[in-house]
């Protein structure tokens, strides 16, 4: 679980080392990244819009 | 390769010019406001960090491009990846945008808080003018392009103000806050004036604030900024800014003129003062739409010479003017104008290019259905 | 997602291969019919381009007229009202005529091409698509010909300019919109559908060419983004049409709305312009350095942040409509985050280049000037991503300045770099060097001229789509036009270029550059009608 979020962690930030992303690649089975894509991706929505509230005032 | 390098050199050249020469037509204007200021320096300070980028991202490019060319004997390295490497410049952009979301940040916050203000104005568009009202002071009017025709399409020489001119001015006090109350009357347009650094939509439907503290007296020009048909680029806007007592005076001025002009509504009028009062009416209000021989440009806008629905139809006429059609681009103009200028303006259109009905429409009319 | 099988041959892969060649040995439709009824992905990749190129002209005709009224202040040549549908029909053509037409059509030809695919996987979909396109451009060009003129609202017809007060050829408008619409959404399945299931044995998406996948996020975001244009250009053929109120504020609807919903489906719309340039600029940089691709991974990785990213950041083109404080905020934060992906690219090409073996060739001098030009506009970018000063920049020069950076120099220059690339592919014949060095040195200083005293004048204050201005701007606009006919005249030698290499030229090997490396490369120059009939072996260079 904490690998598949620090391998989407990357790819939002998108930088990767290239053995790890055989490895991930590897795997066969996609679902757990897409799902964690997501996930993420909402958080990410949340974490900014959190910030511009707080900025805001 | 060269024109490149020439382009490189040009951006350095570009650096090296102060910035006063700079200020001077070539870039943002400073602005006579605290906001503007603050606005120009992000400005500045985004520029310069770009032109940094620009110079260390730009040199690493010409450096390998003329360093490893093959006539010069270089073969390819076989490395195509560097995870630290780009880490770190995946890193250093994002602490930079930080750095620049900060000031942003605190300029924007300054710049939505319109409490606490001295003055209110609401700000109109129309197609294709602006109309000025000061909230609590019954002072309104609207404020046409001041450039003659012959000057636009004519051989007349253009003037020094050329299509940044306006037959009547906004006249702000300086030092006071003015809150400026936006809001438009058919499509969007967005009033902007650099100098004071505030461009913002006026919307149908909508009412949008901002506001503007204006520290020097002066007058300051700009222009609709939101294509908002035909007469776009002909849709200037004009502020002078003077001292606050001068600015009592004047709109006192204004108040007792206001007066003057509602004073007529009771009396009876004669043909030929309405149609001298309605062919002024007509030439600032409805002559860019319907022309000003009375053509106008169908399918849009009717021609209302020799229209004889219109004239057949006096109540519609009068009804079309005051209370405009809906779903069409012909706006209500009950309270743009006062009750002598609808009547004038309707019987000038009744009378005018050889529409002879001779009908008169008292001003005293107008006011009787205004106040149903 | 990973797909370390080989991708089993899918049913359609052998119908289409079947249907192709039955076409071939029997009554094979020849003359005009043959390009109308022609199911080849070669075919159709041309339709598409010469179309293209077409559009081109025609937009860049319109952009003549309006340098043209520009050079000097006044009105000289042209009426405002035909002033504002010159502006609107060049902003409409060049997007959805020009630009978006000649990337599908890159992708026609050059997809199945790299995959290792016979032709695209829905054939007979793809001469739907393409054939949508002549209907819907005739019939938006037939507008300016009809009473009260042209769509004359600016390419984003912002109601209620674009309903209420628009004149009557815009339901022709709106009729055509939808029909090129729908040619880009089929034309994004096709796409979407070669690239996941035609893809020779052994090629995982990993392996994919730059190209492949900058065209699989961006068929993605068409059909993401399309329907979002069609419901809105419905809602506007309503509120004309049929008595609704959508954005008219006197019956209660909501102007605002309609800038809400076009620039969703407008900003990712940029990226589909863009997204496959950095494909076409990452497949020729590695090419002429004869170096692999820089952090290959990364771009891809990049690509989607960007993609994904554009669907967050489309209230910046609205800071001053009014939006709540917190709203400017989140929108100025996510549009300040595109930055870094885009900077990542940058730095991978420029990676790329460094210690590579590299030389000029036509194609690699568009590439690299995309590649400092394109990044010229992405600062132009930055700059109107900080909220505060783009209630100076917004609706100025600046920001025309700014999207004809990315667009022109950006997409237009990634386009002509892949049509020098590919033209041996296409035709056989290597492209006339001298000519096309010509075009494109005549090219960039023209661009030049053209957009980058637009900066100037924005920043001193002249608004956007304004037929008339202040003499303080005079200089500016002039320099301008000259650059803007020169940039006009010399693409008249692209044209000549393209027709001297399809008639002959120096004759072009299979692997036509010396550091190509993907598999268009490995069948003959010109590549024949049919290729890749069995399936080839496609070994990746990792191990």
């Amino acid at each position: 679980m904490w690998r598949v979020i620090k391998s989407v962690l990357a790819a939002f930030f998108g930088v990767q080392k290239e053995a790890r992303r055989r490895e991930d690649f590897g795997r066969g089975d996609g679902r757990a990244f897409i799902v964690a894509g997501i996930v993420m991706g909402v958080v990410l929505v949340v974490l900014v819009a959190l910030i511009a509230h707080l900025a805001a005032g | 390769m060269r024109t490149m390098l020439v382009w490189a050199t040009g951006a350095l050249a570009l650096a090296g010019i102060p910035q006063a020469a700079l200020a001077n037509g070539w870039n943002m204007p400073v602005g006579v406001t605290d906001v503007s200021r603050d606005i120009y320096s992000l400005h500045m300070v985004i520029f310069w960090i770009c032109v940094v980028i620009g110079v260390l991202v730009f040199g690493a490019m010409f450096y390998s491009l003329f360093r490893y060319r093959r006539s010069q004997g270089a073969s390819a390295a076989q490395f195509h990846e560097h995870t630290t490497v780009e880490v770190i410049w995946t890193a250093i952009p994002l602490l930079i945008l930080i750095g620049m979301a900060l000031p942003a940040t605190a300029t924007l916050r300054t710049m939505y808080d319109a409490s606490q203000a001295d003055l209110d104005v609401m700000v109109t568009g129309q197609q294709w003018r602006w109309r000025y009202e000061y909230l609590g002071e019954e002072v309104a009017f609207t404020s046409n392009l001041g450039t003659p025709r012959e000057q636009i399409a004519g051989g007349d020489e253009k003037g020094e103000n050329y299509l940044l001119e306006v037959d009547e001015p906004l006249v702000l006090p300086v030092g006071q806050k003015v809150r400026l109350l936006m809001t438009s009357d058919d499509v969007v347009h967005s009033w902007w004036v650099p100098d004071l650094a505030v461009k913002q939509d006026a919307i149908p439907g909508f009412v949008n604030e901002n506001w503007v503290r204006i520290n020097e007296p002066g007058i300051y020009r700009g222009q609709c900024a939101e294509l908002c048909g035909r007469d776009h680029g002909f849709m200037p806007v004009v502020v002078e800014a003077v001292e606050p007592e001068q600015f009592d005076q004047w709109l006192a001025q204004r108040k007792e003129a206001a007066t003057q002009a509602a004073m007529g509504i009771d009396r009876e009028w004669g043909l030929d003062e309405l149609m001298t009062r309605g062919e002024k009416v007509y030439g600032s209000i409805c002559a860019s739409c319907h022309q000003p021989d009375g053509s106008g440009s169908p399918p849009t806008f009717p021609a209302l010479a020799g229209n004889q629905a219109m004239l057949d139809e006096r109540a519609r006429h009068i009804d079309t003017v005051v209370n405009g059609v809906s779903g069409t681009a012909m706006p209500a103009f009950r309270s743009t104008l006062n009750p002598v200028e609808i009547a004038a303006v309707i019987t000038w259109e009744r009378n005018a290019w050889g529409n002879e009905t001779g009908d008169i429409v008292q001003p005293s009319e107008i006011a009787e259905q205004l106040s149903e | 997602m990973a797909t370390h099988l080989p991708p089993k041959p899918a049913p359609q892969y052998s119908e289409a291969t079947a249907g192709g060649m039955a076409g071939a040995h029997h009554d094979r439709p020849r003359g005009l019919m043959r390009w109308v009824l022609t199911t080849n992905h070669k075919e159709i990749g041309t339709l598409y381009l010469i179309f293209s190129l077409t559009m081109f002209f025609i937009g860049g005709i319109f952009a003549m007229v309006v340098r043209a009224e520009l050079f000097q202040p006044g009105l000289q040549l042209v009426q405002p009202e035909f002033f504002n549908q010159m502006t609107t029909m060049h902003g409409l053509i060049m997007v959805f005529g020009a630009v978006m037409p000649a990337f599908v059509g890159l992708a026609n030809w050059m997809v199945p091409l790299q995959v290792g695919a016979p032709d695209m996987a829905l054939p007979r979909l793809n001469n739907f698509s393409f054939w949508l396109l002549p209907v819907a451009f005739t019939l938006l060009l037939a507008t300016l010909f009809m009473p009260g003129g042209g769509p004359d609202f600016g390419w984003t017809f912002y109601a209620p300019l674009s309903t209420t007060y628009a004149p009557p050829s815009t339901t022709f408008f709106i009729f055509s919109l939808h029909l090129a619409g729908i040619s880009s959404i089929l034309g994004a399945i096709n796409i979407i559908a070669t690239i996941l299931n035609l893809r020779a044995p052994g090629m995982r998406m990993m392996d994919m060419p730059l190209f492949v996948w900058t065209w699989l996020i961006t068929a993605f975001l068409l059909i993401a983004v399309m329907p979002v244009l069609a419901g809105v250009i419905t809602m506007m053929l309503l509120d004309i049409n049929f008595g609704t109120s959508f954005f008219n504020a006197a019956g209660g609807g909501d102007p605002v709305l309609f800038q809400h919903l076009f620039w969703f489906f407008g900003h990712p719309e940029v990226y589909i312009m863009i997204l496959p340039a950095f494909g076409i600029v990452s497949v020729i940089i590695p090419t002429f350095a004869r170096k692999r691709l820089f952090g290959y991974a990364s771009m891809v990785y990049a690509t989607a942040s960007i993609a994904i990213l554009s669907f967050l950041v489309w209230a910046h083109h609205m800071f001053i409509v009014g939006l709540p404080l917190v709203a400017e905020l989140f929108f100025m934060y996510t549009t300040m985050l595109i930055a870094v992906p885009t900077g990542v690219k940058v730095f991978n090409w420029i990676a790329t280049l460094f210690q590579g073996s590299i030389t000029f060739e036509p194609p690699m001098l568009f590439a690299l000037a995309f590649v400092v030009l394109f990044t010229i506009g992405g600062f132009s970018g930055l700059m109107l991503a900080i909220a505060p000063a783009d209630f100076q920049y917004h609706d100025t020069y600046f920001v025309v300045a700014h999207f004809h950076y990315v667009l022109v120099p950006g997409a237009v220059f990634a386009i002509m770099a892949g049509v020098y690339y590919w033209l041996p592919k296409w035709t056989g014949h290597y492209p006339h060097l001298r000519l096309a060095q010509w075009h494109f040195w005549l090219s960039v200083i023209g661009v030049n001229l053209t957009f980058f005293p637009m900066h100037f004048s924005g920043l001193a204050g002249m608004p956007r789509r304004i037929p008339d201005y202040a003499l303080q701007f005079a200089d500016f606009n002039m320099v301008t036009s000259l650059g803007a006919f020169l940039f006009g005249a010399s693409q008249l030698l692209f044209v000549a270029v393209v027709i001297l290499c399809i008639r002959g030229g120096e004759k072009a090997p299979a692997q036509a550059w010396e550091g190509a490396e993907d598999l268009e490369w490995t069948v003959p120059s010109p590549a024949p009608l049919h290729t890749f009939d069995t399936p080839p072996d496609f070994k990746p260079d990792q191990p």
